[in-house]
Formats: structure tokens, sequence, C-alpha cells
């Protein structure tokens, strides 16, 4: 492969470091032993990568591969560029051409015909893949703002997606990557939560919230068959935010839903999309969709979780070969539906710090919605304002794609988020609101970084806050 | 007229285009060995309306910010593709409607719509030598093909009279390049309009079902409301 400039970044040249993959070998994970978890080996990963790339490809995919004319019209979307307009291999065509000129050279037969002449290009083996993971991990979030850019309509937070499944095949992937998808195929969820800690937190929470209102009728029931909603969540809830199950069981409960918990498949987040391994993918949303079907819940409702969303209500269906067979959605819009139909009231007088909306790429750009959260907290704070740009245009919390969990990309990943922390600052905003959980991280590294005066905050907690209560309920709540 | 002028604008071209419409037809095969996924989601838009809106793309420089930002850049898009449509016309034109060109206010619009996409290939030509952007990512083919076009375009510029009594290389320049063009474009980037309205299409629909594209409050757009979401 002919060797183009190292990026100034120096990330393309970050060492791949393989030992918790030699560990999980050693230890025999079920995941590793029985193939669904693919570990590192030195050998011929060029001819492996090539065989995958050639395979796998789809018609959508390939036909991004090809329609590139190369206007450079897209390096302009990426806040990596932007933070960094002096390196061209920040841009999203840079990235794009790493992979696409490999297919130039091995599957288009046009490339085939004069390489050089169409800047076709192959892999001489490991280091080369090692470069590239690189690339489509450490310098793309895969949020698709460069997608939305593209005049051809050449989508490559895709083609990165697609790049890093090829690479996480051959275990040429990010350590963070390894740890994270090893721990959703091992324990079903990416934080590896056991039952016993998922289950202690939902009876804690239960009990602070019937202190709050100062009922025993409150519940967070597990496994309750035959409910409206399954509620799952992100493992992130468990381990370090748990106040958002309370708010979202304190508005199920003022609401009068018919809810329940799993017990399994609890996880809605799904590191499938960030690894590109469409198996994990499937597995992890089959567990969501299998507990629905197994409890009789009429309707999935997801946390607030940009790539959790997507993934379950989106990629997971297909992933996992399973047709929608029920209602699946954010539960934003299950609190704005409870606003429309009066089963919950508030006062945003209880919210009246200005708030801002950060809006997921995976919900916005990937998903359907970007009115729905909107709607709510203009129902329930006093002064909603919108950053620019906003909805589909807004930048990433640089958070994305799985990049919170490589340590050795988040250099850049700060440097970069100057383009986030000019947006936020510009809002004269003091709550920055977002319905994504790994955005509320990518965020808060952000807001540390540059010394902002924010505080994130998520749609339920706003929600909660404003909640009135019924008047007995609010009673006891003043007694005690 | 020489015979091989004649040649040249007839057996010559047609030759040329049956060679492209072969070699396009066995890349449309080649696109379609790919295979597709079915989406098994409930849709919450529609998915036409997401490929037709993202088919529109090229008509609709607000809709993307890339080309709202930079209007001088869409500006320079279209009169340039305006120059490689007239220019195409014009070998078409020549042989087989030749009065056409006997009215001088055409050809004087013609040329004038061609020079300007002449005009356009220069600035683009030096944007993509001078832009460390443009630099970096460009293959020799994208450098080819841009000077090809500009040279092709100053060809039309002159040949686009049609007085081969006053002399026949004007004419030869033309229609030589333009045959050699038929033979190149299935193999460089030109034939990136092949490609257009697959990733249009695809990324349409697929938005589309999401309810993604078109962008709410677009015309026409039919969604469900919140909570209509019935699988
Ligand atoms: S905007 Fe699209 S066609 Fe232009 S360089 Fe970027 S990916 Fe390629
Ligand atoms: S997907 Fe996002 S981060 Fe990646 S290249 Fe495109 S704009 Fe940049
Ligand atoms: S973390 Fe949030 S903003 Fe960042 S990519 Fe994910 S959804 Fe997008």
């Amino acid at each position: 492969m002919k060797r183009e400039k190292p990026s100034s970044s120096g990330v393309v040249d970050s060492p791949l470091d393989a030992r918790t993959q030699v560990k999980a070998r050693e230890d025999g994970l079920p995941s590793v032993a029985e193939g669904r978890l693919r570990t590192y080996e030195p050998g011929d990963n060029r001819g492996r990568f090539l065989d995958l790339l050639a395979k796998r490809i789809s018609r959508p995919l390939a036909v991004s591969m090809t329609a590139c004319v190369h206007c450079g019209l897209c390096a302009e979307s990426c806040h990596y560029f932007l933070a960094r307009p002096d390196d061209p291999t920040m841009t999203p065509v840079w990235k794009a051409d790493q992979i696409r000129k490999i297919f130039k050279r091995h599957v288009d037969w046009t490339g085939r015909i004069a390489p050089w002449w169409v800047k076709a290009g192959s892999v001489d083996g490991d280091e080369d893949l090692n470069r590239l993971k690189n690339i489509v991990f450490g310098t793309c979030s895969a949020c698709r703002r460069c997608t939305y850019n593209c005049p051809m309509g050449v989508d490559t937070g895709l083609l990165v997606r697609f790049t890093r499944g090829l690479l996480t095949e051959l275990g040429i992937v990010p350590e963070g990557v390894f740890n994270v998808s090893r721990d959703q195929w091992e324990t079903g969820n990416q934080m590896a939560v056991t039952e016993e800690d998922y289950l202690e937190t939902l009876v804690w929470m239960r009990d602070e919230l019937r202190t709050e209102l100062g009922t025993d009728d409150v519940d967070i029931p597990v496994d309750k068959p035959d409910c409206d909603v399954l509620y799952t969540i992100n493992p992130r809830e468990i381990k370090f935010d748990p106040r958002s199950i309370a708010h979202a069981a304190k508005i199920f409960h003022l609401a009068g839903e018919s809810w329940t918990m799993p017990k399994w498949g609890w996880d809605q987040t799904n590191f499938g999309l960030f690894s590109g391994d469409d198996r994990l993918g499937a597995y992890v949303a089959r567990n969501v969709y299998e507990a629905a079907e197994r409890l009789r819940a009429k309707k999935i409702v997801i946390s607030e979780c940009g790539h959790g969303y997507r993934s379950t209500r989106w990629e997971g269906y297909t992933w996992a070969g399973y047709d929608q067979t029920r209602p699946t959605e954010s539960v934003v819009v299950t609190v704005k539906r409870y606003l429309e139909e009066g089963r919950i009231s508030v006062d945003p007088s209880r919210n009246t710090e200005p708030v801002t909306f950060h809006d997921s790429c995976n919900i916005a750009r990937s998903g359907d919605l970007v009115e729905e959260p909107r709607e709510v907290l203009q129902r329930v704070c006093a002064d909603f304002r919108e950053m620019f740009p906003n909805r589909r245009e807004n930048f990433c919390c640089t958070g994305g794609g799985g990049l919170l969990s490589m340590a050795e990309y988040r250099p850049l990943r700060l440097e970069v988020g100057k383009i986030k922390a000019d947006q936020l600052r510009a809002t004269g905003a003091r709550l920055v609101c977002t319905m994504c959980h790994n955005c509320v991280d990518g965020l808060n590294d952000v807001i540390k970084h540059y010394k902002l005066a924010l505080r994130v905050v998520q749609v339920l907690e706003l929600v909660s806050n404003a909640l009135v209560l019924p008047a007995s309920g609010e009673r006891t709540k003043q007694s005690s | 007229m020489s015979d091989f002028l004649k040649i040249l604008e007839n057996e010559v071209q047609l030759a040329a285009l049956a060679f492209l419409a072969l070699v396009y037809t066995v890349r449309l095969g080649w696109i379609f060995r790919f295979k597709t996924r079915r989406d098994r989601t409930a849709a919450v838009g529609n998915e036409r309306a997401g490929a037709g809106y993202s088919l529109m793309n090229v008509a609709m420089p607000w809709a993307m910010e890339s080309t709202r930002k930079r209007p001088g850049f869409y500006a320079q898009f279209v009169v340039f593709h305006i120059g490689v449509a007239a220019a195409i016309a014009g070998t078409l034109i020549i042989p087989y409607a030749p009065g056409l060109f006997e009215i001088r206010p055409v050809v004087i619009l013609f040329q004038a719509v061609v020079a300007a996409a002449f005009v356009v290939g220069l600035v683009r030509l030096v944007r993509r030598l001078t832009n460390p952007v443009l630099r970096r990512i460009s293959s020799p083919d994208d450098y080819f093909s841009l000077v090809l076009l500009i040279v092709w375009f100053a060809a039309a510029v002159a040949a686009l009279p049609n007085r081969p009594e006053k002399g026949e290389w004007p004419l030869i320049g033309y229609f030589g390049l333009t045959a050699f063009f038929l033979i190149y474009v299935p193999f460089s980037k030109i034939c990136h309009y092949l490609y257009y309205p697959f990733t249009r299409f695809y990324l349409g629909r697929s938005l589309g079902h999401r309810g993604a594209l078109p962008p709410k409050g677009t015309k026409g757009r039919k969604t469900r409301r919140a909570g209509e979401d019935a699988a």
C-alpha cells in the first residue's frame, strides 16, 4: 500500500493493543471459544480482509464506494476537519477513500484496469490494517453529518461502519471496542451489570420514589406479563445514573401506565452499531424483542439513548432478521403522548434556567425524532432556546461511534470538540438537554475541557422536575 | 465536407456510443450483483417520498448546508453541467439537425453556454490544483477528466457554427474528442451520473422509511403522528 503522509494528529500511528484479547482467549470465554467474538491472530489477515470486503458489501455501499467525485464539498460538514482545517486527512472524503481505494483495487473491475490512474490501492499486511483501524475508529464518530451534505448521496458514515465491521472480524480493533463487545456478548449488557446489581438498583430506586411521593403504590415492576409497555434502558443508568430510572418510573406511575422492565433483555444499547458487528447487533436486539415476546408486552419503550434508539428501533430488526411486530418507541415520544392526552400535568416554571437542546445524531440523522423532544421541552421549560445549527444539521457531541470507550483517541476527540463547545457557548444557556446517555458523557467531556458554564440534563429529568403531582400526592410529599 | 469528417460525425460517433452503452450495461449488471437487505421495521415515513426528495437534491441547493453556504459553488455546478448538456446536444444537432445551427442566435446561445462552462472548468482546475484538500484526494483521472472537458468545451465553441467550408479542423477536433470521451467516460469519474440515481435512491429510501427525509414541514410529506407507530 502506498503510504500517505500520516495525519498530524498522530492518531493513525496508535498501535494495536491486543492484550485483553489474548486474555479472553486464555480464559476460554464462551463468546471467544464459540467464535462469536473474534480475536486478533497474526497471520493472513490481509487475505481475510479482502475476502470479507468482497463478500459483505451491499449494493447501497457499493454505489457509495463508486459514486464519489472528489468534489470536497463534504469537508466542511465534519467537525474533525472544521477543528483541524489544515489537515486534509480529517475530511470525510479522505477517510472514506482509505477503504474506497481497496474496493477499487480488489472488487471494482474498472479500478483494476489501471489502478494508479484512479488511486486504487491495496493493503500490505496487519500494519496497514491497523492504520485503517485508527482512521475509521479514531477520526470519525460515524455521525453521518457528511452523508447529509454530499451532493452525490455518498454515505460515508455507513462506509466507516462497514469498514469497522470488517476489522472487528479480525480483532483489529481498539482495546475499548473489544472490551465492551466482550461484555455485551458475555453478560447481555455492555457494562457487565450483574442481574443482582440490576434488580437491587431497581428496588433502591423504587424505595426512593416511594419516599419522594409518599406512597407505597408506586412500583418498578420486573417481568410482569401482559403490560402495555416494556421499558428498556441503558446500563449506564444502573451504573451511574439510576435517578433516570426513577424519573421514568415516576412519570409512568402518574400517567397510570401499565408497564414493566424485563429481567433479561433490558439493555437497549448495542455496541454492534459502533463496532460494525451485525452479529452482536442481532444478538443484543433480539434479546429485547424476545423479552417483549416472552412477557407479551404490547409495546417496547426505549429510554433516552441515541444509539440505543437507532439500534433497537431501526437497525436491530434487520440485523436480527426479525420482522417488527410491535410498536417500538422512544420514551420521549411516550411522554409527549402523555402530555397531549393530559395523563400528566406539568408546570414549566419549575425549570427556569435557560435550556438548549442537543440533537443526537443517531436519533435526528439516522432516526426520525426531531420535533418530538422540542415539543416536550417547550411544555416543561420556561426558557427554551435552540442551538445553531440544530436538528439534522447539529454537530456530534464528539462521543459518538463508541469513541467514549477508546481512550487512545481521546486527545483528538477533545480537540475537535471545539466545534461543539463554540456551538454550546453561543446559546447562552445554562442547561444543555439531550435524549442520549452517550451524549451526556460526550457533552460533559467537552464542557469540562472547554470550561463552559453548562450542566447536561436529559428530557425525563426536566419533565420529572416539572411534574405537578395530584393534590393528595402533593400533600403527602409536603408533610413528609 | 470530407468523407472523413462525415464518417467521424456519424459512424464513429455511433460506434463510440454503442461501446459506451455496452460498458454501461455491463456496469449496471455488476451493480445489481450486489445484494440489498429488506428493511424489517414498520415505517414512520414514506420510502417513495424520501427517495423522490433525495433524487431531486440536485435541484435543491437549499436542502444541504454545504450548498446553502456556498451558492457560488452550486452556481458553478449548474453552469458546468448545462455546458456539458449543450456540448452533447451540439454533437447531435450538427449531423442530424444542422438547420438549427443556421440560426445565428441559436449558435451564439450555445457558444455562450459552453464558453461559460469552459470558464467554470478552468476555475475548478485551479481549485483542484491549489486547494490542499482537493490536491490530497485527487487522482490522475480527476485531473485528466477535468482537463479533457475543458478542452472539449473549447473545441465545441470553435465547432458549433458548423462551417466545414471554412476549415474542418474545429469539427474534427470536436467530434474526435467526443468519440474519445464516449469510450473513456465509463472508466472515469465522469460516469458518476450513472451512480447518482442509485446512491440517492438508496439513501432517500432508507431515510424516507424512517421519516427523516423529506424533512418535517416539507409539503406533501405524509408521516404518522407520534404514537401511531403501529407495527
Ligand atoms: S461531497 Fe460526496 S462526492 Fe464530494 S468528495 Fe465528499 S463524498 Fe465525495
Ligand atoms: S460521519 Fe461525522 S465524523 Fe465521520 S467523517 Fe462524516 S461528518 Fe466526520
Ligand atoms: S453520542 Fe450522541 S451526538 Fe454523539 S454520536 Fe451518539 S448520538 Fe450522536
